[in-house]
């Protein structure tokens, strides 16, 4: 993340050229079994390594081979474009456009709440607060992060969609306005966490310089800060958009579940199906082999393809990000790609490549207009469809009136207006999180009592305890971060330290990039349908704990290069020049330096294990049972399932559904607030 | 020294685990082996039966294991199909492609059930014949005037396609006629119930446990006669929409599952049947 750790691949040659130097000298001296550890220690993180590369392909390659069959037996067209989705017809229809539609629709609705919300709130916590409250701010939303989706679910489906059919008279509240709104409302933090580190790492001297050629604050903020900081800025939209684009659980309890295309396509109040909600729904009742349970695989791919595709935006942004701010930096491949092809071009259709091309004035006046008129036709007919013939073009004229009229007041007055408009933002954020944990907390503490806590629960949970419950959780987030956290950072050590930079660590990059984006009920369709039903594992804790491990590898993986990655090269060759080893280096030099960051990535893996429904849905999570698992084959209670079950099956259970929502809550926010002082702590020691 | 220590006994601890994915598929216990250990999983309308039972059986068998989960019919049939469980629930039969795909199946009728339209408790229609529920579900009534209610659009809530609630209602009520895609699908018949008492227009279909609190029960027009769906009209045969509630094992049932089962068909477990608002066998 620093500049230090910019041109990679020259640094680490002249390192390992170093060490190959040092090396024998040292070895004569040590002997034999020096030599054997390090040997050892290479080939031990050698395996995690190689084991960790062989679950990441090998999940992808599953994925991809059991879609195979319905790609085939249905056809692309038919599958992609089919407008009707009723695989348990007779006869069965497997169209998946509407679930496509309703999953991008619900993404865009979300984006549209969430991005001035998070960006407004973003820029608050960086120019406007104070220091004190924009460090309480800050921590905060990177502990929101964590609130389990099935929580948010909740609060969708008691309050959000009641509060929906009330105020806009509507038949039912379970529509795609609801889902927008709950994805919306989880997406703000991560939004406003990149965010706000891209806005807070524009150097000083730009700010400075602005505000002393005499521009007011706001207008550095909008001429400079914000220009400055787009492109993580755009970034935190796209991975707030793959976190919408994932969610399956919230979804699930509030969008109503029908597959149907909104009519007309602006009509927020339909009911609209997701491909994730699709997957949770469906895949625990699909037989091994037949067309539909392919079909499910079908859609993991869609839902692949469409994380990959939003990764690779945010990567390569970021990547130009990165670029930016170094001096000296070198103009990406790609740039020199795009005016390659634009020479090619131009050469095509007889201009010399060598000049600017550049429409005649008058067209691009004329394109312009064509634009901003198209922009202000496609607002009229969305207000329109929105609030009818006579309020939707008033809406229209009132908001066009609002913004010229911002366009003719004094700029004293214009920061004014836009610092309102920003703090209003920053309120509404903490309005909405305010609302939901004082819902989820007042209605929770009735329900806590040491027998809560201790017993089993009776009466289908609504008397009782969740304390297998409890243990469950925690049972199957020890086994998740025994598994994953060995390979994981076994893994990351090794790509960090001792692989060569070349092509294949850029595709095993990628791919764990891509892993890490990936929907977790992706990773539960997995662990289904290979560690359930193929291995025979049976819907057990192992199977339970492997799946996890899986969905949490790539960020541990990630979390362990970068957090090693920053430990200045300066500090390991003066190890290397005074004759220690490189696993000696690693061990008393790189891994102290970079431990903060490591224990960020398992402790945020370890808070994901443990909120997440999705991946254990159908893999190691049970309704009810009496005891302990006492073997690894045995299904556990979970507090996410356990809450989701409650509150979607068991009339008469809101108590206890609450009381498990605040323990959930207890025992996963406390993770994301230590690996939030962990960050912030990694954080003050690199300024 | 003690972080080497720990990072070479991480790796190592990887290995172990690995080892165990591997030699997965033949550790594995056998049915025999952890016979005081069952787990049923299926259909949510069997499941307070399932549960109920289950945790009167282990007050008397303090050994006994029984772990109970939902996920619907669709769910029980394809896990005991794929041998993941010891006992599926459902509360649909068999399609003619499970009987065939999965043929040593042995399914045992633990209770009956009424399958009950609901509306929301302020809808002024007290009775529906099945017709009309028809022509709701399949979209062509789409007002609750068209019935001779008040003029209200018609909030249709149905079940997912796990469900085997749905697979009934689809089968008896509808014909195999598909339902409106307009139709929200809930996955318990808790949660239809829920959806309904809390939405003035909404209809949904339940099993006869879920017809009180916020919701209103109608009854079933059958040539003129109204029948409401209880206890009564199912044994004598009066109610049209009853249905048999079945548990499944894979062959006949041994050990704790036919001790089980064998507990839920007794009179103290046809009590339980009738305390959960289901209707016994006899």
């Amino acid at each position: 993340m620093t500049p230090a750790a910019g041109p990679k691949s020259e640094e680490r040659t002249t390192l390992r050229a170093d060490n190959e130097r040092v090396r024998p000298r040292f070895f004569r001296k040590s002997g034999l079994r020096r030599r054997l550890t390090e040997l050892g220690i290479r080939s031990l993180l050698f395996i995690a390594a190689v084991l960790s590369i062989i679950i990441i392909f090998f999940v992808i390659l599953f994925l991809f081979r059991e879609a195979v069959m319905a790609f085939s037996e249905i056809g692309v067209s038919r599958l992609l474009g089919g407008d009707y989705w009723n695989p348990s017809g007779v006869p069965p229809s497997y169209g998946a456009w509407p679930l496509i539609v309703g999953t991008l629709l619900v993404t865009l609705g979300a984006m549209a709440f969430a991005i001035p919300v998070g960006i407004g709130s973003a820029i608050f916590i960086a120019c406007l607060a104070p220091p004190r409250l924009r460090l309480a701010l800050k921590s905060l939303s990177e502990i929101l992060s964590g609130i389990p989706s099935v929580v948010y679910g909740v609060f969708g489906l008691l309050v959000l969609t009641d509060w929906i059919r009330v105020t806009f008279e509507r038949p039912t509240g379970e529509t795609w306005l609801a889902a927008s709104l709950i994805l919306g409302i989880m997406a703000l933090p991560i939004i406003i966490s990149v965010a706000e580190d891209a806005i807070s790492s524009v150097p000083k001297e730009y700010i400075e310089a602005s505000l002393s050629m005499g521009a007011t604050r706001w207008q550095t903020i909008r001429r400079i800060i914000v220009p400055s900081a787009i492109s993580g800025i755009t970034a935190a939209v796209i991975l707030g958009m793959g976190r919408a684009v994932g969610e399956t659980m919230a979804v699930l309890m509030v969008a109503g579940n029908s597959a149907i295309i909104p009519s007309p396509i602006t009509n927020v109040f339909s009911p609209v199906r997701t491909l994730t909600a699709t997957l949770g729904i469906e895949m625990g009742e699909v037989a091994r082999g037949s067309t539909w349970y392919s079909t499910l695989f079908a859609l993991a791919v869609i839902l692949f393809v469409i994380t990959l595709v939003i990764n690779t935006l945010a990567n390569y942004i970021l990547a130009r990000l990165k670029d930016k701010f170094r001096p000296g930096a070198r103009k990406p491949e790609r740039a020199v790609l795009r005016r390659w092809l634009r020479t090619r071009a131009l050469r095509l259709i007889g201009k010399d490549g060598t000049q600017k091309f550049e429409l005649p004035a008058a067209a691009r006046t004329w394109l312009g207009r064509a634009g901003r008129a198209f922009f202000v036709l496609a607002l009229l007919w969305l207000f329109v469809s929105w609030f009818g013939w006579l309020r939707g073009p008033v809406t229209l004229a009132v908001l066009a009136f609002m913004y010229v009229g911002y366009g003719k007041l004094a700029e004293k007055n214009r920061q004014r207006a836009a610092f309102a408009l920003i703090t209003a933002a920053a309120v509404t954020m903490l309005f909405l999180v305010g609302i939901i944990l004082y819902f989820i907390i007042s209605n929770g503490l009735p329900a806590m009592s040491w027998e809560f806590l201790s017993q089993s629960p009776s009466d289908l949970g609504r008397k009782g305890g969740i304390y297998p419950a409890i243990v469950g959780t925690l049972v199957l987030v020890g086994g998740t971060l025994a598994i994953a956290v060995p390979l994981g950072v076994g893994a990351g050590i090794y790509l960090s330290e001792y692989a060569k930079e070349g092509w294949l660590t850029k595709i095993i990059r990628a791919a764990i990039d891509n892993l890490n984006g990936t929907p977790s009920i992706v990773f539960g369709l997995f662990g289904l349908a290979f560690l359930v039903l193929y291995l025979d594992l049976g819907v057990s804790m192992l199977a339970g704990w492997l799946t996890l491990a899986f969905m949490i590898l790539p960020t541990v993986i990630r979390t362990t290069e970068e957090a090693l990655q920053t430990v200045p090269v300066p500090i390991r060759e003066g190890s290397l020049a005074l004759g220690a080893t490189k696993w000696q280096t690693i061990r008393k030099i790189v891994l102290p330096n970079g431990a903060s960051g490591v224990i960020t990535g398992v402790v945020l893996g370890a808070g994901r294990a443990a909120g997440e429904t999705a991946p254990i849905l159908f893999t190691a999570a049970v309704a009810f049972t009496r005891f302990l698992p006492d073997n690894i084959y045995d299904p556990v209670m979970a507090l996410p399932y356990h809450l989701f079950i409650l509150t979607t099956s068991i009339p008469g259970s809101r108590t206890q559904a609450y009381g498990t929502a605040l323990v959930l809550l207890l025992i996963v926010l406390p993770m994301y607030a230590v690996s939030a002082y962990l960050r912030f702590r990694i954080y003050k020691k690199k300024r | 020294m003690v972080k080497g220590k720990l990072k070479i006994g991480g790796a190592a601890v990887a290995l172990v685990v690995l080892a165990l994915l591997l030699s997965g598929c033949t550790s594995k216990p056998t049915n025999e082996e952890k016979a005081q250990k069952i787990t049923v999983s299926g259909s949510t309308t069997v499941l307070p039966i399932a549960q109920s039972a289950a945790e009167a059986y282990m007050k008397d068998h303090t050994k006994a294991d029984i772990t109970v989960s939902g996920g619907g019919s669709g769910v029980g049939i394809t896990a005991i199909g794929q041998g993941t469980v010891d006992i599926g629930m459902s509360s649909r039969e068999l399609k003619s492609t499970e009987m065939t795909q999965y043929p040593d199946l042995v399914i045992t009728t633990v209770a009956k059930d009424a399958l009950v339209m609901i509306v929301h408790s302020s809808n002024g229609l007290n009775s529906i014949n099945l017709t009309a529920v028809r022509g709701i579900y399949n979209g062509t009534i789409k007002n609750w005037k068209e019935l001779g209610g008040s003029d209200m659009p018609i909030v249709i809530v149905g079940r997912d396609s796990a469900s085997g609630t749905f697979g009934y209602f689809q089968e008896f009520v509808m014909k195999n006629e598909n339902s409106t895609s307009l139709m929200l699908g809930k996955n318990s018949n808790g949660a239809v119930k829920e959806t309904v008492a809390q939405t003035p227009g909404a209809i949904g279909y339940v099993g006869l446990g879920y017809t009180t609190g916020g919701v209103k029960a109608l009854k079933l027009d059958v040539n003129g006669a109204l029948i409401e769906g209880s206890a009564a009209t199912v044994l004598d045969k009066t109610y049209p929409a009853s249905r048999d509630l079945f548990m499944i094992t894979k062959g006949p049932a041994k050990g704790l599952a036919k001790a089980y089962i064998d507990f839920i068909l007794s009179p103290a477990g046809q009590k339980i049947v009738q305390a959960q608002d289901f209707v016994p066998l006899k």
